[in-house]
């Protein structure tokens, strides 16, 4: 009860800013559906091949559908000009040292571009697999790369980033021999770690195996 | 295809990340302050009431710390922040134990994920109650100047 000389009174609020990353995700998610354009957020260390990787969807899938893509890489522009040479809009964002992108920002990205224009949205994600998973950025589906190169423990290692794609491609199988990894047991390992998440094998860099991550990701 | 933003399964943030960090998580706290204050047409923030989850890793000290920095020369300028904690607590998909767990202070986890288990059967499958928020409840705030008094 306010006294006489008080004229103070509560304003309830009752906000939670942590649920503010997902609702930023979701809008994202709402544009995108609007315009009719499907997203892939592509996650991955440096390294495992994920610009490759892009490189090569955009390779086969250029002939039918109109495609762009957002690359956060932290500081350079080299993943940015390596696309930029098939013939696609891409928007460098510049995530100033961040270790994830975030819905936020990936929306700034997303206004740079004719989204009427596009069918499909390709966006590289920061070369980390811990802070990205918290971080939903707004995409219909989150494609995670492995490569062999890192190790046969790394869907162990990352059991929450694995739980939260939806298709894994293990990449770099070229060079299983000489790195001693078994590619069935990484992939096992993945399917333990979610079993529901599709499996794909890849040599990125020879276009091995793109087609069935065409496939995986429902495109 | 439509999927979602995973709500539900993105209950973990590393502590790494400075997306919702100190001064981060007071700018948007002023930022939602200043707002409604200014929607109900009231003069001056008196007090702010927040809630801070354990899972949030935010030090209270810091952010009222900054929340004052903030607000400073706004209409908040001088508000008393009154921080509240809130322990996690978990539910396991496994077996059903329902309590709190402590959140352990420990800066390796700024670096790798601390995946907590469930204390009865060591499932990692565990739902968040509580604990995972950093809310603004409400705030306590005096009438603009010249405002009519309310019969
Ligand atoms: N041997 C081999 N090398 C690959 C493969 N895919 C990519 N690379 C190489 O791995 C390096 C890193 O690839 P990049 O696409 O830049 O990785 P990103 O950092 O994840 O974008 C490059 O030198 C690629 O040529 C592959 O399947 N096999
Ligand atoms: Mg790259
Ligand atoms: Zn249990």
């Amino acid at each position: 009860m306010p006294d006489e000389a008080d004229n103070g009174y509560d304003i309830v609020i009752d906000v939670d800013l942590s649920k503010r990353t997902s609702e930023l995700a979701d809008r994202n998610l709402e544009l995108l559906d609007e315009h009719g354009v499907r997203a892939i957020d592509v996650l991955g260390s440096v390294g495992s091949g994920k610009t490759t990787l892009i490189n090569g969807l955009i390779d086969q899938l250029k002939p039918r559908m109109s495609i762009a893509v957002i690359a956060g890489d932290i500081t350079t522009r080299i993943d940015a000009e390596r696309i930029e040479v098939q013939g696609v809009p891409v928007v460098q964002i510049q995530t100033g040292g961040a270790c994830h992108l975030d819905g936020e920002i990936v929306r700034r990205g997303m206004q740079r571009l004719d989204l009427d224009a596009i069918d499909l949205l390709i966006v590289e994600n920061v070369g980390n697999l811990i802070c990205p998973a918290a971080f939903p950025i707004g995409a219909h589906k989150r494609l995670l790369v492995l490569s062999v190169t890192e190790g046969p423990y790394m869907a162990v290692k990352h059991p929450i980033m694995v739980r939260q794609a939806d298709v894994a491609v293990i990449n770099k199988i070229d060079l299983a021999e000489a790195m001693r990894v078994d590619v069935d047991r990484l992939m096992a390992d993945v399917r333990q770690v979610n079993p529901e998440i599709e499996v794909v094998t890849t040599v990125a860099r020879d276009g091995e195996g793109i087609a069935d991550v065409v496939a995986a990701l429902g495109l | 295809m439509r999927a979602t933003a995973r709500e539900s399964r993105t209950w973990w943030r590393p502590w790494g990340c400075e997306s919702m960090h100190d001064v981060t998580a007071a700018r948007q706290i002023a930022r939602t302050v200043l707002q409604a204050a200014e929607q109900q047409g009231a003069g001056r923030v008196e007090k702010v009431r927040i809630v801070l989850g354990a899972m949030q890793m935010i030090d209270p000290e810091q952010l009222e710390f900054w929340l004052e920095q903030i607000l400073r020369g706004s209409a908040g300028e001088g508000a008393e922040i009154e921080i509240r904690r809130n322990p996690l607590t978990v539910r396991c998909r496994a077996c059903g134990w329902e309590g709190e767990l402590e959140v352990p202070d420990d800066p390796i986890y700024h670096l790798m994920p601390w995946i907590p288990e469930c204390p009865a059967c060591r499932a990692e499958e565990l739902q968040v109650l509580g604990g995972d928020e950093l809310t603004v409840e409400s705030i306590r705030v005096r009438e603009a100047e010249g405002a009519d008094e309310d019969a």
